[in-house]
């Protein structure tokens, strides 16, 4: 007997015991829901957290300054930088040859004078101050910690757009809450260098007016407002170019340093230790949250275990109705299955139809469990989403990846089948006598 | 010329387990069918008419003594060369039909096609042709429910004839059935005898069944008692 018509008689035997079956496909599908919804719970709190933690960009980012390493912090996450140096542009290609990595984004950072058209919240102007306006190249932001709060990011090449984070609107007195607020306000940026004028020395200033088209969190450089690099950049040649002409040189190398930093992201979080100890090698100070996340990943893995543990104990309890009802099966069909031998059918025929029944049963309770489960999950998710967002909080996206999915819809099959084994080895070991209705 | 086999019964012995001891259902029995011949085993119940019909279609081995199926013995096959053996020598028609309720009575009679390793047109080709010859072509998308109990028997014995047996085991198989179609099995199993010129053995308490056959046995406490002509 082929398979196929192990599969045509185990169809037509199931579906003359609907009752039955649809009972035990619910046991699997509910077993399969709770594993499935308690394993995207887990991974939508595992990608979370990873998140928060990596201040959402890649969990394997490194953050590279323009200082010297010290090397008793090498393996700190917050190492403590040593003394400013140069970070140029030799310094970046360098970095980049290095193994391990799999993007090098380079970020300028120039200090400006910052004059808010808006109000603060008491009607009261707010006075000028000095802040960081942090410059990269805005294609490159997937890779970096930037997420958007409100609004949108500076379109690529634009030097007139901007974006705050949520320390800008504070000094106005406002929450993230009333973010979108600011969003088509505008500031005024104001860049000093200093010229001789005779004898005497006087600071010019260089104004930019730009529109502020988004709120964000960014770990990307120190600074309230992140700019396209190429709103940064001529702000920055201002400051360190000489009026006759050329780079004057600057006795201060964390003015000097044509970048204020490096983001390096490292092919995967296992190597960005090695990464940190090439780029420290280098002579550049570095600090990535690498101990933290292995660690909190660890926690999490703890938990995800825990409660994929649950999921599979109820797989397993459904597993034992399905070995509880074949079992049923093989003694209500003994005359047929007899009958099966009598007219040709060897042992494994019968064991073949037997465990196709149980696999059809975990396959088809898996399949629907997963998307029972699926949706479980993405309701309870809504209703704490809803949650996150009335405090102030972004919504997490539920992640259940199709990798889980399959493993749960096979996992359910394949236990199905391991429970039908032993009603199936019954079946084909009942002698073909029972065909003649006397055992 | 004759294509059935010469069954050979040879001092079979065969018990059951009871709650307190043993059941000799077959006692030093021996006899013996010549090829193409219809013979036929009578006997109160009880005299292990059915047992001997079930050691000698490979269902369950023999206990003690010898059975040879054509020159081949019975004892020494193996589970897997057993189910060869009802696959394709033996044909079994049963007095409570065994037919497969989930299936048509066109699927009841492919299932041991199939398991002899043809493809599903074929079988299915095959199938209709039987029924036809058994006069249920036009009830071959039916299952057995919604056959009567004669028409089940035709199924039962269009399924036992699929794979040209040499030899056809029919146990009781009018026991079930009225007068008329009683007589229309026995018809049936005496032409497919005379036709095909297969063995039959039929295991009956019909005397109309018994009167056909060539060769008459009468069993009684699992030892052959009389035997005619």
């Amino acid at each position: 007997m082929t398979w196929r018509h192990a599969i045509f008689l185990a169809n037509r035997e199931l579906r003359r015991r609907t009752g039955r079956a649809v009972l035990t496909v619910l046991a699997v599908a509910l077993a399969a829901a709770l594993l499935t919804a308690l394993l995207t719970i887990a991974l939508t709190a595992e990608t979370k957290v990873l998140d928060e933690l990596a201040k959402g960009g890649p969990l394997s980012g490194i953050k590279v300054a323009a200082a010297k390493a010290d090397p008793a912090q090498a393996t700190q996450d917050d190492a403590r930088p040593g003394e400013a140096t140069i970070l140029d542009q030799a310094a970046v290609d360098r970095i980049g040859t290095l193994p391990f990595i799999r993007a090098v984004v380079p970020v300028m950072v120039v200090r400006a004078t910052i004059v808010v058209a808006e109000p603060k919240r008491d009607g009261k102007p707010l006075d000028a101050f000095v802040e960081n306006v942090v410059g990269v190249d805005i294609r490159q932001v997937p890779t970096l910690p930037v997420s958007v709060l409100t609004g949108r990011l500076p379109a690529p090449g634009a030097t007139n757009e901007v974006t705050v984070n949520e320390a800008f609107l504070e000094r106005l007195g406002y929450s993230r809450n009333e973010a979108a607020r600011f969003v088509g306000t505008q500031i005024n940026m104001s860049t000093t260098r200093s010229v001789r004028v005779g004898n005497e020395r006087r600071d010019v200033q260089r104004w930019t007016r730009a529109t502020i088209v988004g709120v964000v969190a960014q770990d990307a450089g120190e600074g309230q407002i992140l700019a396209p690099k190429e709103l940064v950049e001529p702000a920055r040649t201002w400051i360190v170019g000489n009026p006759g002409g050329g780079t004057r040189r600057l006795s201060d190398p964390a003015v000097a340093t044509p970048f204020a930093g490096v983001f390096v992201v490292a092919d995967s979080i296992e190597n960005v230790g090695k990464v940190r100890a090439e780029i420290s090698a280098i002579g550049y100070s570095t600090s990535a949250p690498e101990n933290l996340i292995a660690s909190v990943d660890r926690y999490l893995k703890v938990v995800e275990i825990v409660l994929t543990s649950v999921g599979l104990i109820a797989l397993a309890v459904a597993a034992l109705g399905i070995s509880n009802a074949s079992l049923a099966a093989v003694r209500e069909r003994r005359r047929e299955i007899g009958v099966l031998k009598a007219v040709g059918a060897s042992d494994r025929d019968i064991r073949r139809v037997f465990l196709v029944e149980s696999g059809a049963l975990g396959l088809i309770g898996g399949v629907l469990g997963v998307v029972l489960g699926y949706l479980t999950a993405v309701v309870v998710s809504a209703f704490v989403n809803r949650y996150l967002v009335e405090q102030g909080f972004e919504a997490v996206p539920v992640a259940l990846p199709i990798t889980t999915m399959l493993a749960v819809t096979v996992g359910s099959t394949l236990l199905a089948i391991i429970a039908g084994i032993l009603p199936a080895a019954k079946a084909a070991r009942l002698p073909a006598r029972a065909a003649m209705g006397s055992l | 010329m004759s294509r059935g086999v010469e069954v050979l019964v040879e001092h079979v012995t065969h018990q059951f387990a009871v709650e307190h001891g043993t059941l000799v259902v077959l006692d030093d029995l021996s006899f013996e069918a010549a090829p193409g011949s219809y013979v036929s085993i009578m006997g109160p119940s009880g005299a292990g008419k059915s047992t001997l019909l079930s050691l000698l279609g490979g269902l369950e081995p023999a206990q003690g003594g010898t059975l040879q199926v054509g020159g081949h013995s019975l004892g020494t096959m193996s589970r897997k060369e057993l189910a060869a053996y009802r696959c394709s020598t033996v044909g079994f028609v049963f007095q409570h039909f065994g037919l497969l309720d989930t299936l048509t009575a066109a699927e009841n009679v492919a299932v041991p096609l199939l398991l002899a390793g043809r493809s599903r047109s074929d079988a299915r080709r095959r199938s209709l042709e039987l029924l036809d010859q058994v006069g249920l072509a036009e009830r071959a998308t039916h299952r057995p429910p919604a056959l009567s109990g004669g028409e089940r028997q035709r199924v039962a014995v269009a399924r036992a004839i699929g794979n040209d047996p040499v030899l056809l085991l029919a146990d009781e198989p009018t026991g079930n059935l009225d007068e008329e179609n009683g007589r229309m099995i026995v018809d049936l199993l005496e032409s497919i005898c005379t036709e095909r010129a297969c063995t039959v053995v039929a295991v009956t308490h019909d005397p109309r069944l018994a009167e056909r056959a060539d060769r008459r046995y009468r069993l009684k406490a699992g030892r052959l008692v009389g035997a005619e002509p």
